[in-house]
């Protein structure tokens, strides 16, 4: 009798197991991602971005800015994507170029506005530049590779320690953001 | 009844989708041609290649063993190279941009990986590799055929719009992407637009009127603009962001009146501005043996004072000394004297000693003098502001048309300077440039930037210290105004 009423159980626990998932929508795919999102399961680790190719402008023997390609992670988000490009161009080119920024900057933060300006902030320069040239290259090296690299973005601002610069050598003017100028990539 | 609506209504979706096809496929014959999964034939020289399609793309890399070209994959740069003859194409999956010969370039669409490569749109194709390569697709029944010669004309959109002045018109022409563009007189009565590997198409939803434009006409690669009797084209003038094409139509000019009368019948006329750049505790760029920009600008904006007083031009300095002058008060003060012209003249420095050469800036508008705070800075520096004004939409549209004219202007003053500059020093000519230079900024008359020199360069600087340079170099800009202001 005994085992009976164990297969009796057993089969009344099974029906009402069936009847409260047919009840809760039938869900274990909608339960799962409310168990991996209070951590019940293994987290899954990010997968990485996928390697890309971006294109980095540097400058050349001309004083003009020469593009270089590199192969890098690149994430989706904007503003990662940014980080992700400017990284590249402040470790300066790989061979046959010079930088465009000509001391040891740093990026101290990226912002975008949603309207498609971004706002890139680079640790201010040690001693002051001179030369058009020289506000050209590094301005227009660090505008249009971003822009480049992330045609949703119209157009970039460059700050300097934390702070908006009339003009960095007494030329141009950077107190608004800068479109792309492909004026200065050589040829 | 709705729901009779509701059916007509995409019966006519259909039909109008059935047409649509139906144009795509009598234009495109390989869309109808060839169903999803099917293979595209292409030809070149007596021999074919049929290659699969996925999705909207082909696999591209047969059609360039087709053509004989040499294309390899670089794990390294993860870039795929493509060689023909002379030519280098580099291009990575998923990115818009491509490298032609050194060149960076862009392209309508990104390629793909696919299972035999690479697969890219025709676009692709055509634009980035076989474009460059010097080649072109003629569609066939099935495929393509691939033709030696000029690149496929893509159509560039074209907005007319024109404003009528006192005794000119502006017409500007704006373009939906950026295309090599000429601009030729005809007989005068005909300018014509020629765009070198585009086909214009004007947009039919706008209209516009001017009684100096009787038509627009487009043909082929040509846009032609129809004037009426005695009208011609004064001047023409390309801006970017958004491209336009500006043309200055009027009167035909009367031939110029010798020198002489000419100088002799400018009763109070107005002064040219000279802008020694820097100043003050700004010494500007510095070169190895001390020679301070600051200094040598100002030498050469009195040498340059002395050459164009002689030459019959009133002239005014924007510092006469070792001065400090904010940017925005140089010129103001041009604005305030209505100046016929306005020059900065500045030295450059590189990071590069090698580099060298004199090279002439005016304005682009990339950035901020087309907008409010530009207008409302030149409205303030030419009349007392009136209580309560505001800026209007007309008002910016009028800024805009007058920056076009004033940029028009300007890039034929920094054409005529550098021109002059090329001739007499023998420099390596580094050319016209834009970029928004702040001294440049709502300048209400034609202004150019002059780099006469880069400091940072050993030989040049040593010629920059000598009295001799300077005054070549104060003849030679003094010969560039004095072109452009003989030329208006």
């Amino acid at each position: 009798m005994s085992w009976r009423l164990l297969v009796i159980v057993v089969l009344g626990l099974v029906l009402l197991g069936l009847l409260g998932w047919l009840l809760t929508g039938g869900g274990a795919s909608r339960q799962a991602p409310r168990e991996e999102a209070t951590g019940a399961g293994p987290v899954p680790t990010p997968s990485p971005a996928p390697h890309q190719q971006v294109v980095l402008l540097f400058t050349g023997t001309d004083g003009q800015l020469h593009p270089e390609l590199r192969a890098v992670p690149l994430p989706q988000e904007l503003e990662a994507r940014v980080r992700v490009v400017l990284g590249e161009l402040l470790k300066g080119p790989t061979a046959g170029l010079l930088p465009v920024v000509p001391y040891a900057a740093e990026l101290n933060a990226v912002y975008t506005d949603g309207n498609g300006n971004a706002f890139v902030d680079l640790t201010a320069p040690p001693k002051p530049l001179t030369g058009s040239n020289t506000e050209l290259i590094l301005a227009y090296g660090v505008v249009d590779s971003v822009l480049l690299n992330c045609p949703e973005l119209h157009a970039v601002q460059l700050l300097f320690g934390g702070r908006e610069v009339q003009t960095l050598t007494g030329h141009l003017d950077l107190s608004r953001p800068l479109v792309l100028n492909k004026g200065f990539i050589g040829a | 009844m709705i729901g009779a609506i509701a059916l007509s209504s995409l019966r006519r979706r259909f039909l109008v989708l059935g047409a649509l096809l139906a144009l795509l496929g009598t234009g495109w014959g390989l869309a109808q041609d060839v169903g999803p999964g099917a293979g595209v034939e292409f030809r070149f020289a007596g021999r074919s290649v049929v290659v699969p399609r996925i999705g909207s793309r082909l696999e591209i890399l047969p059609v360039l063993s087709l053509l004989g070209a040499e294309a390899g994959y670089s794990p390294a740069a993860q870039t795929y190279g493509v060689t023909l003859g002379d030519d280098f194409i580099q291009f990575a999956l998923d990115r818009r941009f491509i490298l032609v010969n050194g060149k960076l370039d862009e392209v309508p669409d990104a390629p793909t990986a696919s299972p035999a490569g690479v697969a890219a749109s025709v676009q692709f194709l055509e634009r980035g590799l076989l474009g460059p390569l010097g080649y072109h697709l003629e569609a066939i029944t099935g495929g393509y055929r691939i033709m030696p010669g000029a690149r496929f004309a893509e159509p560039v959109a074209v907005r007319p719009a024109a404003a009528d002045f006192g005794a000119t018109t502006t017409l500007v022409l704006t373009l939906d992407r950026s295309v090599e563009t000429a601009v030729t007189d005809g007989d005068g009565t005909e300018p014509t637009i020629h765009f070198s590997d585009a086909s214009p198409r004007l947009d039919s939803t706008l209209t516009f009127q001017s009684r100096r434009v009787q038509r627009l006409l487009t043909q082929g690669h040509d846009l032609k603009v129809e004037l009426p009797e005695g009208v011609g084209l004064l001047s023409w003038h390309l801006l970017d962001d958004p491209p336009r094409v500006i043309l200055e139509l009027g009167r035909r000019r009367p031939t110029p009146v010798p020198e002489a009368v000419n100088i002799a019948e400018r009763s109070g006329p107005p002064p040219i501005v000279i802008d020694p750049g820097h100043g003050g505790d700004d010494t500007g760029a510095v070169a190895a043996d001390g020679l301070m920009e600051k200094n040598l600008v100002l030498d050469i904006a009195r040498r340059l004072e002395r050459r164009l007083t002689t030459l019959g031009y009133p002239v005014r300095l924007t510092r006469t000394g070792d001065d400090s002058r904010a940017l925005s008060d140089r010129t103001a003060l041009a604005n305030r004297l209505q100046a016929r012209v306005f020059v900065s003249l500045h030295a450059n420095a590189s990071t590069v000693a090698a580099v060298r050469g004199a090279e002439t800036y005016y304005m682009s508008l990339d950035s901020s003098s087309t907008d409010a705070h530009a207008a409302a800075t030149a409205d303030l520096e030419n009349q007392p502001a009136q209580a309560g004004s505001t800026s209007s939409s007309l008002d910016l549209i009028l800024w805009d048309l007058a920056q076009a004219e004033v940029l028009n202007e300007s890039s034929r003053l920094a054409l005529d300077t550098q021109k002059r500059l090329n001739e007499r020093l023998g420099l390596r000519d580094r050319g016209v440039k834009q970029a928004p230079f702040v001294v440049l900024t709502g300048a209400t008359m034609p202004a150019i930037l002059v780099e006469v020199g880069f400091l940072s360069n050993p030989e040049e600087a040593r010629r920059l210290a000598g009295a001799d340079y300077r005054d070549r170099l104060a003849e030679a800009i003094a010969g560039g105004i004095d072109d452009f202001v003989r030329s208006q």
